[in-house]
């Protein structure tokens, strides 16, 4: 593993910092909403991963246009589903967890999760 | 086919699943009819015919399977190659005999005891349950049937422990199911190495180790065995596992105790023959630390055991620890591996579990006739219940080992097997301690006959009577509302069996101290003879096995020399 | 093709539609929907797995028209067939069990809700049983996340919504490691079905090309699967989640969502990667350690609890700390053994949940240990299938947990030594630790308790009358117990068959 290697593959790279980024961030967070967009960072590092796999330099969409060309004309078109499946998931995961912090904000007026814990040891409930 | 040879396991088992599930429905039918309906006499009536009948054919079916051959019969698989598998072998057959006929006397004397207790059907329920499960364990083929049956006897005969179910009983019980299975999962853990290193788990006479595999792994599988020694030792109350046996046998009634003592504590007895003799085989473990810490544990638990009885004032504790220190003597006779110290303590068994159930009838009677459990109130009972004293005389005498009783044989193979089998100082000190455990035997058993033939004079005689009396009376009326509903049983037990004697002794009972009869003769407290045969019964067994042991010795020479 | 072939796809597509018509109907309707629904798609998984029993081969059903390796595939053999079948069973049996406390629990007019997590929640664990496509497994990996999430938060208070967020939380860090090895897998062979990448696994690990990255792949994905399955220490959300969502919710999280994780795990060791190449990769001993450690660790917890549903929940972390130390044995029959204790623990999980439930009616509905004094009394049959349940997590012969434990330990004897000591001594341990707690629970359930408190709090007894629903599933659970424990033999052979038509 060399720095040329690493040079050569920046996207992947990228791609990798920022699933760190988001993933650290998701879980080391106290605060639910930066929680959420750790969460948002680490699915889009995914998503870039896969959509620079699809990708073949100097080949088009496979959107067909102007009849069939050969299949070397063309990116590879299963990341690009596979990203749109990945982001419909994501989305609603995010949905649910916004509405969870909702809830969670209106019954204790924080979006401390360890805070809210702590209270609920209180509460004894 | 010799299938037959589970009729005397499924009979009984079937048997008091029948009565459990007709007593839950006849529970629900009375609740909704009349809430507190007590079982009238005919329906005890037909109780009794029925648990005697079908104890009956099981023990001759139990019989006919030990007394015709070899036999075997493969029931199911439980795991790939670990089938749940019987064979009728000769330890079979010693064990499968002697509890038998110890499950159907025993029965008879709890016909009428039980009626003190109450909850007949349950306890029967359970005593048939408990038969089936003892005779499959009997009769298991390899250790793993064994260790199925071992948890199934620990769990069906807990309900014998906590039948009266307060809350000491219950506590008791719990106690007891605690320490038998943690016991058995050390037991279970040793399972697994040997089932690695053996070549089968069948019962083979002499072990089945495959010495090659054991090689370079003998110190994780000498630990193993140790493990199971101890774990299996706790139902046979051996240190350190043994707590649970001074609590759990007492609180029990009376017949409970007998078959628990006698008959269930030698379970462990069976599984530490069946693992060491005919799974591990006696050759890998003499010489090695496993044997030394073994004899030093049971000499230690023979020692203690026998001190604590010693101590004890309670009638059914000191015979409860009595029982801890006697089955350590059996194991000891295993422990040092000699062809003679085993035939001594395969004849202890028998002649522990005769004895121990004599004297725990013994003390059934006693509680049953006076209501009385601590021993000093004893004094003069002589008087009252001769025959009955004059039975526990003899299996007291038994059980220290006077010539010509039976223990005397067992004891002295007990000690020639140590002093022959060349395991060092262990050769005098076992005997030794074996002689000083003889001597507080004595001093516990003898003062009840002592103090209740001679209470001290005969003009004193009256007095001391009186004084006895007034403690009975105080003692009844002290104890817990329960227990005094079960006294009015017993009167009623007494008026319904139409025996004077019984008569009397409710006289001699529930009337407070000044009111006694002033009869000079003190009243007979005998009890019903349906009571005092069983009792009798166990007694001559007592002393005739120790003048006829021949045939017994040579059986059990026989197994002995098998294994070793 | 024979007709019953199409029965896998048609219970996932049956559960997946009776969702959004959940949505629609009443409370009531939706009830019976569901229950008709679990029941049909039980029946469909015993003919699937009668018929592949009889034909001992696995076979692949074409989603659509396109073959591999492009179309989406159903791969289905007896070992999926048995999961699906077990899971309809429990969960069937979870819902009647918890019926009553779904009345009480669940705010009006929001029943149907519940179904319709019940029915996603079913559909998606038979897709991650049955399906041969990892992206279609990931993409049902978040379906169940999300109605799981729906089931702990149905019963609305503070507690459920916390440990909602914080199982969503943990799931979705699982999650995306998941998805990261899956991309990487992906870019590594070119293909997204199993049987494709297993091939192209192979053959690079035959050259020994990218030995690093697959070690990463399957790491991500290992421990992606590990944090979503709670394996300790990543149970903080568990106690939480189980033990204040309602009785059926908590039933089937612990007895069947870690499960079917669980099994997609085994689907990717055997399916995708390749059993010997995970063995090799060492992976499996990082496993076995955090197994080993949950074992004992999660005992300890459950000793320390004085909440009993918490106790419960705990239990289950030591039980998947069984399942992870099972894979890192690393043989097969470690792998039989961890599979055997997935159908073990399922059955008697969700027995002890009802079970416990049902002492908990007759003690003033308070979940605190001292208040179950005498509610073995109180209500007769939830006492014994407690004990009954408590036996067979101690491993009583005769109950299904003796069975795992023994087949635990047999795969552990045969292992290496540094493998086969600390597994054993784990295994011993947490026998006895849960022997203390869970026999401490019966003997407090026996203990007879005061009368005077029984009347002050009013204490009622439970007959067996009251709560017909959740009798019927108490003793079908003990049924289900004895019959795994005292015949468990078929089941292993049906196991070991089907684990060797799994790769």
């Amino acid at each position: 593993m060399n720095l040329a290697n690493l040079a050569n593959n920046y996207e992947e790279a990228v791609a990798m910092l920022l699933f760190v980024i988001g993933f650290s961030n998701l879980l080391l967070q106290k605060n639910l909403i930066r929680k959420i967009i750790g969460l948002n960072i680490m699915d889009t590092a995914v998503y870039l991963f896969l959509a620079l796999k699809g990708y073949i330099e100097g080949r088009k969409a496979p959107i067909v246009v102007d009849g069939v060309q050969s299949m070397e004309a063309y990116v590879n078109p299963i990341p690009s589903g596979l990203v749109l499946t990945g982001i419909v998931v994501s989305v609603s995961v995010s949905a649910l967890m916004l509405a969870l912090t909702i809830r969670l904000y209106r019954r204790y007026h924080t979006l401390d999760l360890d805070e809210i814990t702590t209270r609920l040891k209180k509460e004894g409930l | 086919m010799d299938a037959w040879i589970l009729l005397p396991v499924f009979l009984p088992v079937l048997a008091g699943v029948i009565l459990l599930v007709s007593l839950a429905f006849e529970k629900r039918k009375n609740e909704r009819e009349q809430p507190d309906k007590e079982p009238d006499e005919a329906q005890l009536q037909s109780l009794h015919r029925f648990v005697a009948a079908v104890l009956a054919v099981s023990a001759v079916l139990a019989l006919a399977a030990a007394f015709t051959g070899e036999h075997s019969v493969t029931l199911f698989e439980l795991l790939k190659g670990i089938p749940v598998y019987f064979h009728v072998d000769d330890i079979s057959r010693l064990f499968a005999v002697v509890i038998s006929v110890i499950w159907l006397v025993v029965a008879f004397y709890s016909f009428v005891y039980m009626k003190h207790e109450g909850k007949e059907q349950r306890f029967y329920g359970f005593y048939l349950i408990v038969y089936g499960v003892l005779m499959a364990l009997s009769f298991a083929g390899n250790l793993v049937t064994m260790y199925l049956f071992y948890e199934i006897m620990t769990l069906t005969s807990m309900p014998l422990v906590l039948h009266n179910g307060s809350r000491e009983a219950i506590m008791a019980a719990l106690k007891y199911l605690f320490y038998s299975m943690c016991g058995a999962y050390l037991g279970l853990f040793g399972i697994f190495f040997l089932y690695k290193y053996c070549d089968t788990l069948t019962f083979t006479a002499g072990g089945t180790l495959n010495l090659e595999l054991a090689q370079g792994n003998t110190w994780i599988l000498l630990i193993a065995v140790f493990g199971m020694l101890v774990g299996f030792g706790a139902k046979a109350g051996m240190l350190p596992l043994h707590a649970w046996l001074p609590a759990a046998h007492p609180v029990a009634p009376s017949p409970a105790s007998a078959v628990l003592s006698g008959v269930i504590a030698k379970a462990g007895v069976l599984a530490i023959i069946r693992v060491v003799f005919y799974v591990v085989g006696p050759d890998f473990l003499r010489g090695t630390w496993v044997q030394t810490a073994w004899m030093t544990l049971t000499l230690l638990t023979v020692f203690m055991g026998s001190m604590m009885a010693f101590r004890e004032p309670v009638f059914k504790k000191r015979l409860a620890y009595s029982t801890v220190s006697q089955v350590s003597y059996i194991l000891f006779g295993l422990s040092v591996l000699s062809p003679v110290g085993m035939t001594g303590a395969l004849l202890h068994v028998v002649f522990h579990m005769v004895i121990k159930c004599a004297l725990f009838l013994t003390a059934g009677i006693f509680i049953f006739q006076c209501g009385e459990t601590r021993v000093e109130q004893f004094r003069g009972i002589g008087k009252q219940m001769p025959k009955t004293l004059w039975c526990y005389t003899f299996a007291s005498l038994a059980l220290i080992g006077i010539p010509p009783t039976s223990g005397f044989v067992s004891k002295w193979y007990l000690a020639q097997g140590a002093l022959e089998a060349g395991v060092g100082v262990f050769g005098i000190v076992g005997p030794a301690v074996l002689l000083v455990s003889a001597l507080l035997t004595a001093g516990y058993l003898l003062p009840i006959t002592t103090s209740g033939f001679f209470p001290g004079g005969i003009v004193k005689h009256l007095g001391i009577e009186e004084k006895h009396r007034t403690d009975a009376a105080e003692e009844v009326s002290v104890r817990q509302s329960g227990q005094e509903d079960n006294s009015a049983t017993q009167v009623d037990a007494g008026r319904a069996a139409g025996q004077d004697a019984a008569e009397t002794a409710k006289a001699g009972k529930v009337t407070k101290g000044g009111a006694v009869e002033s009869d000079a003769k003190a009243p007979s407290l005998e009890p019903v003879p349906e009571m005092l045969i069983p009792l009798v019964i166990l007694a001559a067994l007592a002393v005739l096995l120790g003048l006829f042991p021949n045939p017994l010795i040579g059986f059990a020479g026989k197994i002995a020399g098998s294994v070793l | 093709m024979e007709f019953v072939q199409n029965f896998p796809f048609f219970s996932i597509l049956l559960s997946l539609f009776s969702g959004p018509l959940c949505s629609v109907i009443g409370g009531k309707a939706a009830r019976r929907v569901n229950l008709a629904v679990i029941t049909a798609v039980g029946a469909m998984s015993a003919a699937v797995l009668n018929f592949t029993i009889r034909s001992g081969e696995a076979y692949v059903y074409l989603m659509g028209h396109f073959p591999a390796p492009w179309g989406n595939e159903i791969r289905v053999g007896v070992l999926e067939a048995l999961m699906a079948l077990f899971f309809c069973v429990v969960m069937f049996l979870s819902m009647i069990g918890g019926s009553l406390e779904r009345a009480l629990e669940i705010e009006e007019g929001k029943e149907n809700l519940y179904y319709v997590m019940v029915n996603l929640l079913l559909s998606s664990l038979l897709a991650l049983i049955y399906t041969n496509d990892l992206f279609t497994a990931y993409v049902f990996v978040e379906i169940n996340t999300i109605s799981a999430c729906g089931l702990i938060m149905i019963r609305q208070n503070g507690r459920t919504i916390e440990a909602a967020t914080r199982y969503m939380i943990m799931s979705l860090l699982g999650s995306g490691l998941l998805l990261l090895g899956i991309c990487f897998l992906y870019d590594m062979t070119g293909h997204l079905l199993m049987s494709n990448i297993k091939e192209q696994v192979q053959i690079l690990h035959a050259t020994g090309d990218y030995h690093i990255p697959l070690l990463v792949t399957v790491s991500l994905m290992s421990v992606g699967i590990a944090i979503k399955s709670a394996l300790y220490p990543f149970h903080a959300w568990l106690p939480d989640a189980y033990g204040y969502s309602t009785l059926s919710s908590a039933a089937i999280l612990s007895s069947l969502v870690s499960k079917g994780y669980i099994f997609l795990l085994v689907k990717i060791f055997y399916r995708v990667i390749g059993f010997d190449i995970v063995r090799d990769s060492k992976i499996v001993n990082v496993l076995f350690a955090f197994g080993v450690v949950g074992m004992i660790m999660g005992s300890v917890s459950a000793i320390k609890e004085g909440n009993v549903r918490r106790m419960i929940a705990y239990s289950s972390v030591a039980q998947i700390g069984y399942i992870y130390m099972g894979f890192g044995i690393g043989t097969t029959a470690g792998v039989i053994a961890s599979l055997y204790h997935i159908l073990s623990h399922a059955a008697t999980k969700s027995l002890l949940f009802v079970a416990a439930s049902g002492l908990t009616d007759a003690s003033g509905d308070s979940t605190s240990f001292f208040d179950l004094t005498g509610a073995g009394y109180r209500n007769k049959l939830a006492g014994v299938a407690f004990t009954v349940g408590s036996l067979s997590m101690v491993g009583f012969p005769m109950f299904s947990g003796f069975i795992s434990k023994l087949l635990f330990a047999q795969a552990a004897v045969d292992s290496a030594y540094y493998k086969m000591l600390p597994a054993l001594i784990a295994l011993a341990l947490s026998t006895i630790l849960n022997a203390v707690y869970f026999m401490k629970t019966v003997i407090r359930i026996y203990t007879p308790a005061d009368r005077e408190e029984v009347k002050r709090r009013g204490f009622r007894n439970v007959t067996v009358t009251d709560q017909k629903a959740k009798s019927v599933a108490l003793v079908c659970f003990i049924a289900l117990n004895l019959a795994l424990g005292l015949s468990s033999e078929p089941v292993v052979r049906l196991l070991r068959e089907g684990l060797n038509l799994f790769a």
